[in-house]
């Protein structure tokens, strides 16, 4: 069966690479890890089947992909090399172990699937289950949102604004599992086809008419991998801006800062949302809107995607973040915005050194509401 | 040369707090999610590798529900050749009467082998006899807790054993033997949800375990199932440097790393 | 009155205190603890045992399985059923109890760790000691245990009368499994996920002149150095030495973690330590909520008081 948007006819693309390099020349990766794009798609085209571990340095940023000039997708021609190695058995611990906990648990970390909607009860209002409801309007959390204590906020942040905008939704609670986007990327189809399929069969059971994603990884897979049968799915900068446009929920406080907004890949470049969490920001008073040198479709990745998460990286060399968050003190920023649960952890981590705040929009958002 | 590996189908507890039914009467096992026990697997990558080696034939079997073909149809996508399920719950969880059930399977469905493979414990009871008990019965030559095989001779096989401390032991023993191993002796290769649903056309046989037990019936029985200590985040120890510092030392000297 | 038959905790000439648990589990089930020790100057505490049976076999003979078999049958030919055979649950006791349990085909029960008098059960841990469960054991003749060490020692008593001792002479050996040889773990590669005792720095260290300092502790301490990403990624220690789910997943006897805060990516890599200590000037620091034991102090002055009384020794 052939899903939208998965591509399932590529060695013939492969052969109308004609090497001009833009691929290589757009990655984030290229240069500093051996991973060279313009070279795997070559050792393709060559018909080579050693399979080189070099494969797994790529964030699936798609840069290469938007690049490239004759719609090779080479970001695609690597995700089936990663099948190769993921076929074969060959592949690192730390990948296995993430491939083997959503296997079972349903998230890469293994952490109890029973324990998928804590952060729920940790909130102060209520939540409800998505099968209470009449309008079936579900929020989709990511596992790292739903795990990590650090990005627990995030939902529960929406889910406040959500509720105060007086808009019905609900969660899948603990029959929540992993969208399969990053699984996906790390070559393990057949498992990105069981959550996948998983996930389709609970928005059906519930009868879901509209998802919406927390996280521009699942709303990726959701719009983009998941075919005809997945309801429709927006990301929450989209419904955020909308409520405030329309003046359902209205900025009451001031937020004082100078804020620079970090495009995630799979939000921006990916699925050209790149408006919708500007005017946020910028609906703020007080806020005041830093841009990147690098940003929209020139975005440089965070390397918190494609499985990079789990990679257990031998090699030594500098961090995106570093130079991400070394830019955004040179700009004179304070706090720098995301809209994605991987890049607040991955910058974070940088920025706590440098003295520089990140924040997801939704907490700033939160900051400020009447 | 030919191997079996006993798997069992455990649930995944590492992250759950386990919830006890009523008054001690069960443990609810219901939400979570089951996989193949971790030291077995690593016993069923040892068996694997051997046989790519030294050619032969390596074959799963389980003794469990029927959901343990999951374990099953993975170790047939690993590389074991064939997979058996002893169907029956009864003989899971005394020691003894699992082991007298396998023993008597092996017997009466008169298996050539070499060697019987099984993980150290199992993550679930942690009784750790399996293969113990299992060798006793046959009156075979055991090792426990194999961290290396060094070589397959014709009749012996040289493996090291984990002892205490960083210590290891080198024993000899003559085949067909039963070798229980540790996690860690190898690296498990990756088993893709492709591989398994492949594996799944490879037909898997099925036995009643009520075959293999007559005239026994378990010899242990539980009375009552209760939570541990309750532990209350962390004990904090004295504020003044001195002090800290030699209670953390005496802690050190329990625990037996530090003299 | 009955006997609990100890099978002796013994490697390279050292008689384990692990034994007085062997010895309280008798005390508390009432039945008189008679020992069986291979040949060679052992320090016994002699005054526990009611008998001490001295086994014609090397110590390397005596711990194969396969011998032990042996040895057991022939005290109960000599002596009568015991009560119950007993081991200690280390290397040697789970390799043999089994074994001779299989053998005789008797009920046994692994990791013993508490008795209840009233009921007459045993206390086994299961799910890493999640739970656990009160046995009882169904039908006649005696069974097999092993023992947690740690769990009956302060129950061990010494006896009134005289302990007799008996030697046990002209047992065969089975041939098929032989001992060759100790190995010592080769010290090359450090590989901390195979180290009782960690000892690992965060960012709360501060600066690289510091380290040294810490390897000084670590080195009179015994443990072995590790850390978290931030350490790492500044190259203060090397990339094998990472904790967490981008560097190794750990699980040592002791994990003492010193200016480290305890984030998921962190914890996720240590959280399995038998025992947590955390050192963090920081009360509201997250690691506390996974260690057993906290100091709230400045590392640095934890470090160095640690060292002083270390060297002191
Ligand atoms: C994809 C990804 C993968 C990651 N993988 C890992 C990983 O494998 N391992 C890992 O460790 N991290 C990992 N991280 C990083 C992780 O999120 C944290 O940033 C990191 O663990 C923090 O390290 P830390 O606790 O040493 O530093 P901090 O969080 O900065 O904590 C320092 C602590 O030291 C205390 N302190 C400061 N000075 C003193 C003093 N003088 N005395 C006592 N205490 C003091 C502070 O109170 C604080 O609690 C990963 C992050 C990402 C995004």
């Amino acid at each position: 069966m052939m899903k939208k948007g998965i591509d399932e006819d590529w060695t013939k693309r492969v052969f109308a690479c004609i090497q001009c390099g833009k691929c290589t020349g757009s990655c984030p990766e290229s240069a500093k890890t051996p991973l060279n794009i313009r070279m795997v798609v070559r050792r393709k085209q060559f018909g080579s089947v050693s399979a080189s571990q070099h494969v797994w340095y790529c964030t699936s940023c798609g840069a290469c992909t938007i690049r490239c000039p004759r719609d090779v997708k080479p970001s695609e021609v690597l995700i089936h090399i990663r099948s190769d190695l993921v076929e074969s058995g060959r592949i690192s611990t730390s990948i296995q172990r993430a491939l083997e906990n959503s296997l079972i648990q349903k998230n890469p970390w293994g952490k109890a699937r029973s324990k998928r909607s804590e952060w729920a009860l940790k909130a102060d209002f209520q939540i409800k289950n998505i099968g209470d409801l009449r309008e079936k309007r579900l929020l989709f959390t990511c596992c790292v949102e739903a795990y990590d204590p650090r990005c627990n906020v995030i939902p529960r942040n929406v889910s406040k604004i959500l509720t105060y905008a007086g808009i019905e939704f609900g969660i899948l609670m603990e029959e929540e599992i992993c969208c399969g986007n990053e699984i996906r990327r790390l070559g393990e189809k057949g498992l990105f086809e069981e959550l996948r399929d998983e996930n389709i069969s609970n928005f059906k059971k519930y009868g879901i008419e509209e998802i919406i994603a927390l996280s521009p990884h699942c709303y990726n897979a959701i719009k983009n991998e998941y075919g005809e049968e997945a309801p429709g799915v927006v990301h929450y900068t989209e419904i955020l801006w909308r409520l405030l446009k329309e003046g359902i929920i209205r900025v009451g406080r001031e937020y004082k800062k100078k804020v620079v907004y970090h495009d995630p890949c799979f939000l921006g470049k990916q699925n050209g949302i790149f408006e919708e969490p500007r005017n946020i920001l910028m609906a703020i008073a007080g806020t005041e809107l830093l841009e990147f040198t690098r940003s929209r479709e020139n975005s440089l990745c965070c390397e918190g995607g494609g499985g990079r998460m789990f990679y257990d990286v031998d090699l030594e060399y500098e961090r995106n973040a570093k130079s991400r968050v070394s830019e955004a003190q040179e700009l004179g920023a304070e706090v720098i915005g995301v809209a994605c649960p991987f890049c607040l952890v991955t910058l974070e981590e940088e920025a706590k050194e440098k003295g520089i705040e990140v924040k997801d929009i939704s907490e700033i958002i939160t900051e400020v509401l009447l | 040369m030919n191997i079996l590996v006993f798997l069992k189908r455990v649930a995944s507890s590492q992250e759950e707090e386990l919830k006890i039914l009523g008054e001690g009467e069960a443990v609810d096992l219901s939400r979570l999610p089951f996989k193949l026990n971790d030291w077995d697997n690593y016993a069923l990558e040892e068996a694997i590798r051997a046989v790519e080696k030294e050619g032969g034939h390596v074959i799963a079997i389980s003794l469990g529900a029927k959901e343990s073909d999951d374990v099953l149809r993975r170790a047939i996508a690993m590389g074991a050749g064939e997979g058996i399920l002893i169907l029956g719950e009864e003989a899971l969880f005394d020691p003894r009467l699992r082991a007298i059930v396998a023993s008597r399977f092996i017997k009466k469905e008169g298996f050539n082998f070499d060697a019987i493979f099984t993980g150290v414990q199992a993550e679930d009871d942690q009784f750790g006899t399996f293969g113990g008990y299992l060798a006793g019965i046959l009156e075979l030559p055991y090792v426990s807790m194999v961290v290396a095989i060094e070589e397959w001779g014709k009749g012996y096989v040289l493996v090291r054993r984990e002892l205490e401390g960083g210590l290891m032991e080198k024993v000899k023993v003559s085949l067909p033997s039963v070798l229980s191993i540790q996690t860690g002796i190898n690296e498990p290769r990756y088993v893709s949800v492709m591989g398994i649903r492949r594996a799944s056309q490879i037909e898997r046989k099925i036995y009643e375990s009520s075959l293999y037990m007559e005239g026994v019936i378990s010899s242990i029985e539980v009375l009552k199932w209760s939570y541990p200590p309750k532990k209350e985040g962390a004990k904090i120890l004295p504020y003044d440097i001195d002090g800290a510092c030699r209670e953390l030392l005496q802690i050190l000297k329990e625990r037996g790393v530090c003299q | 009155m009955s006997y609990g038959l100890i099978m002796a905790d013994v490697r390279r000439g050292l008689f384990d205190e692990r034994n007085l648990d062997l010895v309280g589990f008798c005390n508390v089930l009432n039945i008189d603890p008679w020992l069986i020790l291979p040949k060679g100057a052992y320090n016994v505490r002699e005054a526990y045992f009611k008998r001490i049976i001295q086994v014609e076999m090397g110590e390397e003979e005596f711990i194969n399985p396969l011998n032990a078999v042996i040895t057991v049958k022939k005290v109960i030919e000599k002596f009568g059923d015991p009560f119950a055979l007993i081991f200690s649950a280390s290397s040697s006791g789970m390799e043999i109890a089994p074994y001779v349990a299989g053998y005789l085909k008797s009920p046994i029960i692994t990791d013993v760790s508490g008795y209840q008098k009233e009921s007459g059960t045993l206390l086994k841990s299961l799910y890493s000691d999640k739970v656990f469960a009160s046995l009882k054991i169904k039908g006649e003749g005696f069974f097999v245990i092993t023992v947690r060490s740690g769990s009956f020692r302060h129950e061990a008593r010494e006896i009134e009368e005289n302990t007799i001792y008996e030697k046990l002479e002209g047992l065969t050996r089975d041939e098929r499994r032989r001992f060759l040889g100790y190995i010592e773990e080769e010290k090359q590669e450090v590989d901390i996920t195979k180290a009782d005792f960690l000892l690992s720095i965060g960012r709360g260290v501060g600066t690289k002149d510091e380290i040294p300092l810490y390897e000084e502790l670590a080195s009179l301490l015994g443990a072995t150095i590790s850390g978290s990403r931030p350490v790492i990624d500044k190259k203060w220690l090397p990339k094998s030495r990472q904790v967490g789910t981008s560097g190794k997943t750990v699980k040592p006897k002791v994990y003492l973690a010193m200016g480290i805060s305890g984030a998921f990516q962190h914890v996720s890599g240590m959280k399995d330590s038998e025992c947590i200590i955390a050192v963090n000037k920081d009360p509201e620091a997250p690691i506390f909520q996974y260690a057993h034991y906290g100091i709230i102090a400045d590392m640095h002055k934890i470090r160095d008081r640690l060292i002083q009384i270390l060297r002191e020794k």
